[in-house]
């Protein structure tokens, strides 16, 4: 029996119980569309954390005692020894090390005129900060070894501050408020846009020492440098690693107590999570496509039984077994395949909608359009074999006086 | 010789019991005969029906159809077998409910893997020799009985079976009417083709050439008529206006 006639049959027969056939598909619309829906909101949480990521350097390497992803116990952690500013002087005069930027950070209430803002990100640091951390300054300038060296109350403000503080005004040279304490505007920061949700560019900057001054000096310290020309990234980890490990009296048997975190280590705690995300996932999808699959293997079971009277007059007239088996599995490759295409787009319909209602560039993925063909396609073929084997193995005699 | 049974058997079991639907069943038919198989219910005309159509297989004995021994073909090979040689006209006509009559009349076509453009050649014709071209698009549920049994001739006809075995035929429809479906079958014999009949009206039997009585899986009676091709006139023919 030709393809086309088989397939024309099968459409003609499902279309003749529509609303078996719109039930029937649901459980693979439902596994189809999950799956495209999930992987491009897997896609566009990538596309944003990368980018996220790369705002945050590739080369940097921060000692903290504090890591930037915290696992287990928090206990832990917070009985660590702050690190000090020797400890970033050390780390400064290791010969792998290059550029070296110490930096503390308090949240504090600024204000200017009329307004004010709570509980930004205030960070105290040096010069190198500006290259290190990737900041550029859109105008003014950056602090200068000079206003460290002088304590000058001075500041370069995150773009958003500077819109919310001064609106239209030229902040440079203006005086605010931070914490209280008076400061004088010297710099305005590019924008550097979002990470998991915080805007970073509710910030401002101050030197080292004015910090301090301002808001104590016990705060543990954020060593933030990068490996000197030539020398590659383990190698100035491995001696900044024996170097804090020395100073801080780690004995030989126990962990560090601090933590040396770089852009990979993000990365590879998002891969983890991310790799836990697509396993769930595919446990969800595989289970709504065996729900739909036994579904369109009871609706072929109930759809054989019906029409063994026909059946039997197909075979009468000259059908061969696999005239009828490849009719029926043709049934239900069309169910599933058909279900699969809806739940493609449903799937790929929330995608656009994430994507317009929420800063997430949700995007369906190539991919994941395949995976979802294939899955249908495989459902179809699976949990359609069994019945068309049936059909097609009916005696005729006994399929003709079937009643 | 088109048909020819030679000692044919069939056991079937139901549960641990052995039923002898036929006994030893020899006969030979002859192209361009026009049979009917007669008997009561039980006697094993269906069976006979059914050995005869390659629906089933003998359990012993011979059965060459055109000198091809039909017994020890498979599945696939049977249907191919009906595919090519059998036509079946059913009592309840057996089309299928969602296909126009024209789609009904083309299915075997299909199976026999015609070309799409000879196909249509071909319904269009047989639907003409059965007088339905007009009713060609619908579908069964808007036919008459008897526009139904002509479909299903239609479709019997359609591969130029050899033997075009009829079952019941008229059994479904009112004296009437089964009067022009049996003369369908009549011009269709003139035509040349070979006709088995199964009945259990004298009346239908009689249009036949050649009666053969079963009587509980074997053959009690053979006889030819003695008219020629033209039958005495029928019963139910009177009823007529």
């Amino acid at each position: 029996m030709e393809f086309r006639e088989t397939f024309l049959s099968a459409l003609r027969t499902l279309g003749s119980h529509k609303m078996r056939s719109a039930l029937t598909m649901l459980g693979i619309i439902i596994g189809a569309g999950s799956l495209v829906a999930v992987m491009s909101l897997i896609a566009g949480l990538n596309q944003s954390v990368t980018a996220q990521f790369q705002s945050v350097g590739t080369d940097i390497i921060s000692v903290s005692h504090f890591p930037w992803v915290q696992m287990g116990d928090s206990d832990e952690y917070r009985n660590r020894k702050s690190i000090t500013i020797h400890d970033s002087d050390a780390i400064a005069s290791l010969p792998s090390i290059g550029l070296v930027a110490p930096n503390i950070h308090t949240r504090r209430g600024l204000s200017y005129g009329g307004e004010s803002m709570r509980r930004v990100r205030v960070s105290g640091t040096t010069p190198e900060y500006e290259t290190i951390d990737n900041y550029s300054v859109e105008s003014g300038r950056f602090i200068t070894q000079f206003d460290v060296e002088r304590r000058r109350q001075v500041v370069v403000i995150g773009s958003d501050v500077s819109e919310k503080l001064f609106g239209l005004r030229d902040p440079i040279a203006k005086e605010m408020r931070i914490g209280g304490k008076i400061f004088l505007v010297i710099g305005i920061l590019e924008e550097k846009g979002d990470i998991f949700g915080e805007s970073l560019d509710e910030h401002v900057i101050i030197p080292f020492t004015a910090f301090k001054k301002a808001f104590g000096s016990r705060r543990s310290v954020v060593v933030d440098c990068q490996p000197a020309d030539g020398v590659t990234m383990t190698r100035a980890i491995d001696d900044i690693r024996a170097l804090m490990r020395i100073r801080r009296q780690v004995p030989r048997d126990k962990p560090d107590d601090f933590a040396i975190n770089t852009q990979e280590d993000l990365t590879a705690s998002y891969k983890q999570l991310t790799g836990v995300l697509y396993f769930a996932m595919t446990g969800i999808v595989a289970l709504a496509l065996l729900v739909g699959g036994i579904g369109v293997m009871n609706v072929m079971l109930v759809s054989v039984a019906e029409r063994t009277r026909e059946i039997g007059v197909r075979k009468a007239i000259g059908a061969r077994r696999r005239d009828v088996t490849f009719q029926f599995l043709i049934e239900s490759v069309i169910l599933t395949v058909l279900g699969g295409a809806l739940g493609i787009g449903g799937g790929a319909g929330i995608g656009v909608l994430v994507r317009v209602a929420t800063p997430l560039p949700a995007a369906t993925t190539p991919g994941s359009v395949g995976l979802a063909v294939a899955f249908s396609l495989i459902t179809g073929i699976v949990f359609g074999v069994y019945p068309a084997l049936r059909a097609g193995r009916l005696n005729p005699i006994q399929a003709l006086s079937y009643e | 010789m088109l048909i020819q049974l030679e000692g044919v058997t069939k056991i079937y079991e139901v549960g641990t019991e052995k039923v002898n639907a036929l006994g030893g069943v020899s006969l030979s038919i002859e192209k361009n005969e026009y049979l009917a198989i007669m008997g009561p219910s039980g006697s094993g005309k269906s069976t006979l029906m059914n050995v005869i159509g390659c629906l089933d297989t003998p359990t012993s004995g011979s059965y060459r159809l055109k000198d091809q021994e039909v017994g020890d073909l498979d599945d696939d090979e049977l249907a191919e077998i009906r595919s090519a040689e059998i036509g079946f006209v059913f009592q309840t006509f057996n089309l299928l409910p969602r296909m126009t009559a024209f789609q009904n009349v083309e299915l075997p076509l299909i199976y026999s893997k015609a070309h799409r453009r000879t196909r249509a050649e071909r319904v269009w014709s047989v639907m003409d020799a059965v007088g339905l071209r007009e009713r060609a698009l619908h579908r069964p549920n808007e036919l008459s009985g008897g526009q139904r049994q002509r479909v299903a001739i239609a479709r019997a006809l359609i591969n130029n079976p050899s033997i075009i075995l009829a079952d019941e035929p008229t059994g479904n429809l009112d004296s009437g009417t089964g009067e022009e479906i049996m003369q369908v079958f009549e011009g269709l014999h003139r035509a040349g083709n070979t006709i088995i009949l199964v009945t259990h009206e004298e009346y239908i039997a009689e249009h036949a050439n050649r009666i053969i009585r079963l009587h509980d899986g074997l053959i009690s009676s053979d006889e030819r008529a003695a008219r020629g091709a033209s039958p005495t006139r029928p019963v139910g023919s009177a009823e007529r206006t």
